[in-house]
């Protein structure tokens, strides 16, 4: 059976929409902001998964920590040539980083030292940094670094204060590439002896060590090696890392819960108030349509177009709304929820990526379910005898 | 079709070519370029440490995949939530791993 569309249905479904007024503007505009409102935070998570994932195969293949008492202590750098003696380890790499409270500004930067700036770091220093003197000694920051430093007046030079109380003075060569900001915003990327030397880091210690593997899938094997000689040290793994960005938001509980719960009760308050029957006005209307020759039908026909109209209508501007929201304004407030409180904050120009999953998943839990609500009780008073409904 | 079906069909085909403009523009400028996912590689590769520089007085966030549970809960088992950030980015799944 072919089955047509019919205009005369449409247009009787577009009257009844204007002819309800205020309520189907009321729902409109309460479709439209759930919408918004979730394909937002949507859009907000996958493009910050989508970030992470882009670098993730950069990281290093392993990264040994030593922990004492359950934190995070300082490694000997001599573990480096037992480590060396592990069979399928191609390098070892002892690492100098960690963080740096600036009090007058009230942020820590994190601070990375890299082996003198020989040839390879001063290539990739090339790649990453907008613009800096490559040939002399000092450190290079993020667009967050920069900005606080300025507002303090540092803008040659920034003095570290060292464990010793003493000074250490340290020349700005250049400035990360905003290309970069998410990830650099708060870093600073200097020599390792300069490092070592603000922070008071002998020089048989490190932060942590990273390894390098020859084979990829021997990974997981050097990693279970280490963990047996060093049985103090904590190993993490590219694909522990991979595994954490997977994880990353939390969306059994916080923010995502309550918005969640909200979205949800919202929209099922409308849909009880579809579902709990039609108004005594409507349940005439079908009555009369029916009286005067509608089929069962038609009827459901008219209520299926009167929906969908309403639905698709809020749920296109729905996604153009969250759109604009999260890549042209940069999701104002609740951007401050994910990038926290600190006053080092990245501009939040997170990269667009157009998932057509969420949109899907966001469609196919508002769109069906309103059009099914709308029905189910109309389907009902239709089936009755038209005298019995207008009675 | 009456005036009201025709307002109809405009203002879909209205917000079809608002949503498709905008996808097109953002999809140009707004989406990452081959040079920059260039350069965020080199500066990961660089550095080699992970996350993005999200909430840099929590290192439970900023680096919340090398943190430890000391890190989280480093003054308090009940001071955890001081940063807002923590609403929705979850701990490290390694956190506990030692």
């Amino acid at each position: 059976m072919k089955s047509k569309i019919n205009i005369y249905l449409i247009e009787y479904a577009l009257g009844s929409i204007i002819r309800q007024g205020h309520k189907s503007l009321f729902i409109a505009i309460v479709f439209t902001f759930l919408t918004a409102l979730l394909t937002s935070i949507f859009f907000i998570t996958n493009s910050i998964k989508y970030e992470l994932n882009t670098t993730v195969d950069a990281l290093p293949q392993i990264i040994v920590q030593n922990t004492k008492a359950s934190r995070v202590a300082e490694i000997d750098v001599s573990s480096t040539d037992k480590l060396l003696d592990i069979p399928g380890i191609n390098s070892v790499n002892a690492r100098v980083w960690g963080y740096y409270y600036f009090a007058n500004a009230g942020v820590n930067f994190t601070l990375v030292g890299i082996d003198e700036f020989e040839e390879q770091y001063s290539d990739t220093l090339e790649g990453v940094v907008k613009k800096g003197d490559f040939n002399s000694s000092g450190m290079y920051i993020g667009s967050g670094v920069r900005d606080i430093l300025n507002s303090s007046y540092y803008k040659e030079y920034f003095n570290f204060i060292k464990p010793d109380g003493k000074i250490k003075k340290v020349e700005i060569l250049g400035q990360f590439d905003s290309d970069t900001e998410l990830e650099s915003n708060d870093m600073i990327v200097m020599s390792k002896d300069t490092l070592r030397e603000i922070f008071g880091i002998e020089e048989s210690k490190a932060t942590d060590i990273v390894v390098k593997v020859a084979n990829v899938e021997e990974i997981g094997t050097v990693a279970l090696k280490i963990e047996q000689m060093f049985p103090n040290t904590r190993v993490i793994t590219n694909d522990d890392m991979k595994l954490s960005y997977e994880n990353i938001f939390n969306y059994k509980s916080g923010i995502f819960l309550a918005l969640f719960v909200i979205a949800i009760f919202t929209f099922f308050i409308i849909i009880y108030d579809k579902m709990s029957g039609l108004s005594s006005e409507q349940k005439r209307e079908v009555g009369i349509l029916k009286a005067i020759g509608w089929r069962v039908e038609d009827v459901l026909k008219e209520k299926f177009y009167e929906s969908l109209i309403l639905s698709l209508f809020a749920y296109i501007l729905g996604v153009i709304l969250a759109l604009s929201y999260v890549y042209i304004l940069n999701a104002p407030l609740l951007r401050d929820i994910f990038i926290g409180y600190s006053d080092l904050k990245p501009t939040f120009e997170i990269s667009f990526i157009l998932d057509f999953q969420t949109l899907f998943l966001v469609f196919f839990l508002s769109v069906p379910i309103y059009i099914a609500a709308t029905i189910i009780p109309s389907w009902k008073v239709a089936t009755l005898e038209a005298d019995d409904v207008i009675r | 079709m009456n005036k009201k079906s025709k307002i109809t069909l405009y203002l879909f085909s209205l917000l079809a070519l608002i949503l498709i403009t905008q996808l097109v523009y953002l999809n140009s400028s707004k989406s990452m370029s081959a040079d920059a996912k260039e350069k965020k590689i080199l500066f990961v590769g660089l550095t080699g440490l992970p996350d993005l520089a999200f909430s840099s007085n929590s290192s439970y966030i900023r680096h919340r995949s090398l943190s430890m549970v000391s890190d989280i809960y480093n003054l308090d088992g009940c001071l955890r939530e001081y940063d807002s950030a923590t609403y929705a980015i979850a701990n490290s799944k390694l956190a506990s791993k030692n």
